[in-house]
């Protein structure tokens, strides 16, 4: 099985990411399900086989597979009812998947609540940004750090100073992280008074307290404007130089072109192919399925 | 302070010289005034349980009364004349009935329904209320049925000096105006220690919910209200925390009911009645939904109402009874409260941040509260239709 080689362009695009690596031209067929998807990688952080979810008729997953390879920016793409949304829900466990495994870290997550998940590395972000009504942008932020001593009620009577202490470290952290975002002004604004892409900023900072292995962006740049954009993007970019795996979901395909490698297609609930930005533009089968041709 | 806080504290004021005067009057005695005092108190204590629930964390609790009645007839098994099960114990034990019986109903009843929306917590709790109410009429070998039981003492007998405190007390006589000596008797001492005994239960819980308001288990509670989905995606076991934080808020509901049985000595399933439930709700969304202070204001404006009513009765003008007048004032109060003030008198203010992890000049009081754009979800259906005003109606207060 080989890509076909039309060269028609259906994706629009600006660059194509001319920094970025090729890989091998034809990703490893695997064996389960009929997945497109790269299954050779070395350091797999995200692992999900065979995932499938239906709700009543409606396959919205249907035998997804791949894997995320530590350290990538791994983008997920497909048209409107694809399942990508549905593919983070079951990731971050706020679905129950019909059948199927997701594996992170090493540790089997299949089916496991949000919070354990979380404390197994994953943050996920969700497509409308979620506002905090009635505190500060700090106060909004405040709320990533894990562990904190002072979210235990009966330390708050026993120990008081440890969760002062870690109060204070969190928002030192806090400080820091909004210099680093250059948002450090909004810090004591009403977490409901800012831009939506200031709250895309927000919330991915907040992602970022809980010091995450692997972050899910659910279309970060969804109705931002492209200044803000190119600053999303250079904090993905940085935050990934940093060591922090990203899988995200993004229609606009500029922005999702020119940051991730590699890119997985999705297409009726399974993968349909995946491969380096170049590869997946001139792959016919993904043209055909934006197009409504159904991936047949 | 805000323009609010301020108003707020120049009516408390206002009010408190009023009845210091007609109590040197001899207009109201200051033994009734130490019982309504007593009132006010209890329903403070309640509307901060129920603030605990519904203002932190967004649980709706309609079952207030409930868990008063738990606290009420947890301390009067234990301690009445007439309980059929083990009257005449300390009082103390009485306590620690009431609160382990609300700890056990709250956990029982939230193990079911906090898991889904909140609105089956809603449903479950509208009919538990009933469910606890009837348990109690009916099961008479338990309770003593539709009797109620007698024969309360006060909370301190059998305590070392307080128990025989209302009787050495000698008696005092304040003559300020001619001919218009105010007597404070035994009866005056004991409501004295009443109140003392209501203040220790409503200082201790104001201090409790005052601290975790302000860490981030509060923060935690806080962000469930806002949006559940969102403390999940950031890690936070939040069914533990609604649990947690319903358990608390019925805890001090039935704080309120032992003191009640202890200052009434009689309860009967009457007091289980669902109004008390309304009145708290009405008290919680007076004082502003998430404030310790709103609370502590609305319960005692909500015992205004509710007694106030009787001395109007006697001014010839307002010819109307007590009872409906009491009503009236009630839904004039939510009508104006939810027309120009929907986020209640004394919404929170301030940053909600670890006090001694943070400076207070480095500390923001936004002149607008935090809260103020708070319209929607906030009791979903009574509010929608100042919804629409609130927005520009008074934010810049």
């Amino acid at each position: 099985m080989s890509l076909l080689s039309s060269q028609v362009e259906v994706i629009p695009m600006s660059e194509s990411g001319s920094d970025i690596e090729m890989q091998e031209n034809s990703p490893v067929q695997s064996g389960t399900g009929r997945t497109g998807a790269n299954l050779d990688k070395d350091d797999v952080v995200l692992s999900v086989t065979d995932l499938e979810k239906s709700f009543g008729a409606l396959v919205a997953t249907d035998q997804a597979t791949f894997d995320v390879e530590r350290g990538t920016i791994t983008g997920l793409i497909g048209p409107n009812g694809a399942g990508k949304s549905t593919l983070f829900n079951l990731i971050s466990g706020f679905y129950q998947p019909d059948a199927g495994s997701v594996t992170l870290n090493g540790n089997d997550i299949t089916g496991t609540v949000p919070y354990k998940i979380v404390n197994n590395g994953l943050i996920r972000t969700f497509q409308t940004p979620r506002k905090l009504e009635g505190m500060t942008v700090r106060e909004a932020m405040l709320v990533g750090p894990q562990n904190q001593p002072g979210e235990s009620f009966h330390k708050l009577f026993t120990s008081p100073s440890t969760v002062a202490e870690s109060e204070r470290q969190n928002l030192a952290a806090v400080e820091r992280i909004l210099e680093e975002f250059e948002i450090d002004h909004l810090a004591t604004q009403p977490a409901t008074d800012i831009s939506g892409g200031q709250m895309k900023l927000v919330e991915l900072a907040r992602a970022m307290l809980a010091d995450p292995d692997i972050l899910l962006l659910d279309e970060p740049v969804a109705g931002v404007n492209p200044t803000l954009a190119n600053k999303l993007k250079d904090q993905i970019r940085r935050l990934n130089e940093q060591g922090t795996t990203f899988l995200l979901i993004e229609h606009d395909m500029n922005f999702i072109m020119s940051l991730a490698d590699p890119i997985i297609v999705l297409d009726q609930g399974s993968v349909l192919t995946e491969g380096t930005p170049d590869e997946v533009r001139s792959d016919d089968r993904v043209a055909d399925a934006y197009l409504g041709g159904g991936g047949g | 302070m805000t323009k609010a806080e301020q108003a707020v504290a120049g009516i408390v004021a206002a009010v408190a010289i009023a009845l210091l005067l007609a109590m040197l009057g001899g207009v109201l005695s200051p033994t009734y005034f130490l019982f309504l005092f007593g009132l006010g108190g209890m329903y403070a204590l309640m509307s901060l349980g129920l603030n605990a629930q519904w203002g932190f964390t967004g649980l709706i609790n309609f079952s207030v009364a409930a868990f008063f009645g738990l606290g009420a007839y947890g301390a009067a098994i234990m301690t009445a004349s007439n309980s059929p099960l083990a009257g005449g114990f300390n009082p103390i034990f009485g306590l620690a009935l009431a609160l382990a019986l609300a700890a056990v109903v709250a956990v029982a009843i939230g193990i079911p329904t906090l898991r889904l929306r909140a609105d089956y917590l809603a449903i479950a709790t509208l009919g538990l209320a009933e469910v606890i109410r009837m348990v109690i009429l009916n099961e008479g070998d338990y309770t003593a049925g539709s009797q109620g039981l007698r024969g309360i003492p006060s909370f301190f007998e059998g305590w070392p000096i307080l128990s025989a405190f209302p009787e050495t007390m000698p008696g005092l006589e304040i003559e300020i105006i001619p001919g218009q000596a105010v007597v404070l008797g035994t009866s005056f001492w004991r409501q004295l220690l009443n109140v003392s005994l209501m203040l220790a239960f409503l200082g201790t819980a104001f201090f409790v919910l005052r601290r975790a308001h302000r860490a981030p288990w509060g923060r935690v509670l806080r962000t469930i209200r806002s949006d559940e989905d969102l403390a999940k995606a950031l890690g936070k076991n939040t069914y533990w925390y609604k649990m947690q934080a319903f358990v608390l808020g019925s805890l001090i509901m039935a704080l309120a009911g032992v003191f009640y049985a202890h200052l009434n000595l009689f309860v009967n399933p009457g007091d289980l009645d669902p109004i008390t439930t309304f009145y708290v709700w009405v008290a919680v969304m007076l004082g502003g939904a998430g404030s310790n202070r709103g609370a502590l204001l609305g319960g005692f404006v909500v015992v205004a109402i509710r007694e106030g009513p009787r001395f109007v009765g006697d001014v010839p003008v307002f010819a109307l009874d007590p009872g409906p007048l009491r009503l009236l004032l009630i839904g004039l109060l939510i009508v104006l409260v939810m027309r120009f003030r929907p986020q209640g008198v004394l919404p929170p203010q301030r940053e909600l941040i670890w006090p001694t992890a943070i400076d207070d000049d480095n500390r923001t009081t936004p002149k607008m509260g935090v809260r103020e754009a708070k319209t929607d979800g906030e009791m979903q259906g009574s509010t929608d239709v100042s919804t629409e005003q609130s927005g520009g109606g008074d934010s810049d207060e």
